[in-house]
């Protein structure tokens, strides 16, 4: 009998190391990083490889058909990856079923607003896209794409936009106040916050090591990834087959600095705690972490501790994948939610890559691609600025 | 010396706001960090743009920043040292 | 069975007198396309060693945020939940500013980390040492309503026990020049363009409450709307504010509550996109007192009016519409 009676029916996924679910799960299984120069984004800081993902803004459009402005780049990924979960959970004709939307984004339509921002204070070519500068008006434009859903909102917490955005869909449905959720998040790189990341000494012009000794920052992506959530009774009366189980989730505020995380993790334990908690798991239940990982001192050791206190001696396979897809911020934790669905789909641990150097004291992360029992549960932790710290379990059908 | 000292107290407040303090308040040996006047990381940093910005000085480390934000006098040596405006 | 839940304490810095409700008895009635709010002396709130990277939305998120904790009792509530429609525009701005006009070198830390919007719900959490439930909302004009709907349902299952829910928002010279551009505010026959600081605290404890919160919902399209029966209405507290696009719906929403006074407020708080929050602030407060004030009545009736039960609406370019349902505490 499921906990919460909340099953995945679809996912989407846009990233640096792929269009679609199919190409993502190839690069996963190889060990195939998407982290390179960059080569989009038009910026002076050349010395910082990035996760970006491998289309132009105009390449994504050619993709949806669509020869309208205007646009953003975080509009068009959030419209791939939308895509592709509406179709698996069978949702894209399917107005009147009273669908939820919650997205996850924080630079919305940057991409265009540090272009067009001279133009915006001094006259009146650019109109257009004032209003697609904030996060709910890249929500809504995604949304009315597809013209299913029966209400919409923005989250903005940083990199733990999308974990939260599962957590309020799924809230949704157990206060019945939906049957259906599309949860998850899209950031595209931007000038903005690559030099905001910048200002703050936190990114590696080196490809980033997650959980190694060694590690110096992180490396900034982009992408977007939208889950379906729903009621089992709703997918059973449609007749979708669930691909997982959302189990538990927790959300936790580190409540120490507002770009640093505290030494013994405190909200990040306390997230993790919840989430199992609230899936009834114990530690030793758990068959992977997909860690958030960012690469920069901080995080990592911070994290590692969190989950020392959390794990003791029953530490399962960890890893973070960001070596591969870079740090996509707001929307990695659906992002790496999905890749955990892949993972438990497909029964294989997401290797650390870049990880050659143990962190004196700190968790040893996995790179060994085999798992030594089937998964079966499956932890996904995604922290933000501020400390908003976020994880969410899934699980394989039926437990 | 005695010039750059009261340069850079003037920078330290206008650049981290630091609205009730006059450059008579902070002590040239004083701890800058933790103690003193209670600075953090995010200072520490604003103080490398300005390192940049008036003296042309690039720290690329920022834990390099402990030792040179030591105290007033710490700075200024730094800066002399190292100054290429 | 879901828990009941209620609002103990609300609190705001507006256009109106901060942190007070003197506004009922003698409003200040702006007349200028754009007025940034009535602030309180920060120094009575907060440590300026502390408080000195922070702008004015950040300072009065932490003002109003105290506040409500120290009117309810409750210091470490269980959830913090803002909702804020542009974020801190300023500190994006300044840093958008250094960025577009010197380039990609030498830009101020502090700007950056200030502008993300989930600074002001992280920065309660931090003063506060509070290690519950943390998020921020930022979908237009209906950011403070999806905080306080995250909030309600989060109550309602049990998973909490209080929340604090708070909806900010400044309006920089020059971001409403550029918002004006675009029609959204700072046109003619047009309330005031100003900003929003307001907090609620929200629990499952009805001692000392100001109302009760019976519902809140979202939704996209006003067509197949279910509004509760005219009968058991007072008032419904509308957020119309000169502007015909964005009245009209408001006006068709209460055209179908037949003989339901209506009321509304942005005359008094003005335009911004966590405006509904200064709303719901002041719709607490009324059914404390178990009255409207004449000034807030559209049918300009000259006599306050008896309040038990209210619905507030509140929409986002006629696109994302929300019901928030109150009752007094009696």
């Amino acid at each position: 009998m499921d906990n919460m009676g909340i099953v995945i029916t679809g996912a989407g996924i846009v990233s640096a190391i792929g269009i679609g679910k199919a190409e993502t799960l190839d690069a996963l299984r190889e060990g195939r990083t998407g982290i390179a120069p960059l080569h989009y984004l038009k910026t002076a800081h050349h010395e910082f490889p990035v996760g970006e993902v491998k289309l132009s803004d105009d390449e994504m459009k050619q993709r949806l058909h669509i020869d309208h402005e205007p646009t953003t780049r975080t509009v068009l990924m959030g419209m791939l990856a939308m895509q592709e979960a509406l179709e698996e959970a069978g949702l894209l004709d399917c107005s009147g079923l009273g669908v939820a939307l919650v997205s996850g984004t924080t630079v919305g339509g940057m991409d265009k607003s540090e272009q067009f921002y001279l133009d915006y204070l001094s006259n009146d070519t650019r109109n257009d896209y004032i209003r697609t500068h904030d996060c709910g008006a890249t929500t809504d434009l995604i949304a009315d794409r597809f013209g299913i859903f029966s209400m919409t909102t923005s989250i903005s917490t940083a990199c733990s936009s999308a974990a939260n955005a599962i957590i309020l869909g799924a809230n949704l449905i157990r206060s019945g106040q939906t049957e259906i959720a599309v949860v998850g998040g899209s950031e595209c790189i931007t000038k903005f916050h690559l030099n905001g990341f910048n200002s703050l000494m936190i990114l590696d012009p080196e490809q980033c090591r997650p959980f190694d000794a060694t590690r110096a920052g992180l490396n900034l992506g982009e992408g977007a990834s939208y889950i379906v959530i729903e009621t089992a009774e709703s997918a059973r009366r449609r007749g979708i087959s669930p691909i997982a189980v959302l189990s538990g989730y927790g959300n936790a505020c580190d409540a120490f600095h507002q770009t640093a995380s505290s030494d013994e993790g405190e909200g990040a334990f306390l997230a993790m705690q919840k989430a199992l908690s609230m899936a009834r798991l114990q530690p030793a239940d758990i068959s992977y972490v997909n860690a958030h990982g960012t690469g920069t001192p901080n995080n990592d050791a911070s994290e590692s501790r969190a989950l020392q206190r959390l794990f003791g001696t029953h530490m399962p396979p960890v890893s973070s994948t960001k070596g591969l897809t870079g740090h996509t911020t707001s929307a990695s934790g659906s992002v790496e939610t999905t890749i955990c669905l892949l993972a438990l789909q497909h029964d294989f641990i997401p290797v650390n890559y870049g990880f050659t150097h143990p962190m004196p004291d700190g968790i040893v992360p996995a790179t060994v691609s085999v798992p030594s029992r089937p998964l079966h549960h499956v932890m996904c932790n995604s922290f933000g600025f501020g400390g908003n710290d976020s994880s969410i379990v899934i699980s394989a059908k039926p437990y | 010396m005695e010039e750059l000292v009261l340069e850079l107290k003037k920078q330290i407040i206008e650049v981290l706001n630091l609205e009730d303090v006059q450059p008579d308040d902070i002590d040239n040996d004083a701890p800058l960090f933790g103690e003193g006047l209670g600075l953090d990381s995010i200072d520490a940093l604003e103080l490398i743009v300005m390192m940049e910005k008036s003296y042309g000085i690039k720290i690329k480390d920022p834990s390099a920043g402990k030792d040179i934000f030591k105290s007033v006098n710490t700075m200024a040596d730094f800066v002399s040292k190292n100054r290429t405006k | 069975m879901s828990q009941k839940v209620y609002i103990n304490a609300a609190t705001h810095i507006s256009l109106q007198q901060p942190l007070s409700e003197e506004w009922l008895v003698s409003p200040v009635m702006p007349t200028q396309p754009y007025q940034r709010s009535q602030d309180p002396n920060f120094r009575d709130w907060l440590n300026p060693l502390q408080s000195r990277r922070m702008g004015k939305i950040l300072k009065r998120a932490l003002v109003t945020a105290q506040k409500v904790m120290l009117d309810s009792g409750i210091s470490q509530p269980e959830a913090v939940i803002t909702g804020t429609g542009l974020g801190c525009i300023e500190n994006t701005e300044l840093f958008l500013d250094q960025l577009c006009r010197e380039g990609e070198e030498m830009l101020k830390p502090t700007y950056f980390m200030q502008s993300t919007h989930n600074t002001i719900s992280s920065l309660i959490a931090i003063q506060q040492h509070c290690h519950g439930y943390n998020t921020t909302y930022s979908h237009k004009s209906v950011s403070f309503d999806s905080a306080l709907l995250d909030a309600f349902l989060q109550l309602q299952l049990g998973d909490i026990k209080s929340a604090l829910v708070t909806g900010n928002d400044e309006m920089t010279p020059s971001y409403f020049s550029i918002l004006q551009r675009t029609g959204y505010i700072g046109q003619p026959g047009q309330v005031t363009a100003s900003e929003a600081s307001a907090a609620l605290m929200l629990s499952a404890c009805r001692d000392n409450a100001l109302c009760e919160v019976e519902s809140v919902t979202l939704h996209s399209s006003h067509s197949n709307l279910q509004l509760p029966p005219s009968a058991s209405l007072d008032a419904v507290l509308v957020g119309t504010n000169g502007m015909p696009l964005n009245d009209r719906l408001y006006h068709e929403l209460a055209g179908r509550l037949a003989n339901v006074p209506i009321l509304h407020y942005k005359h008094l708080f003005g335009e911004s996109y966590t405006a509904s929050g200064l709303g719901a602030y002041a719709a607490a407060h009324l059914l404390h007192r178990g009255m409207a004030p004449a000034f807030m009545r559209e049918d300009g009736v000259d006599v306050p009016l008896p309040l038990h039960r209210l619905l507030m609406l509140n929409h986002s370019d006629s696109h994302n519409i929300s019901c928030l349902l109150l009752c007094a505490c009696s």
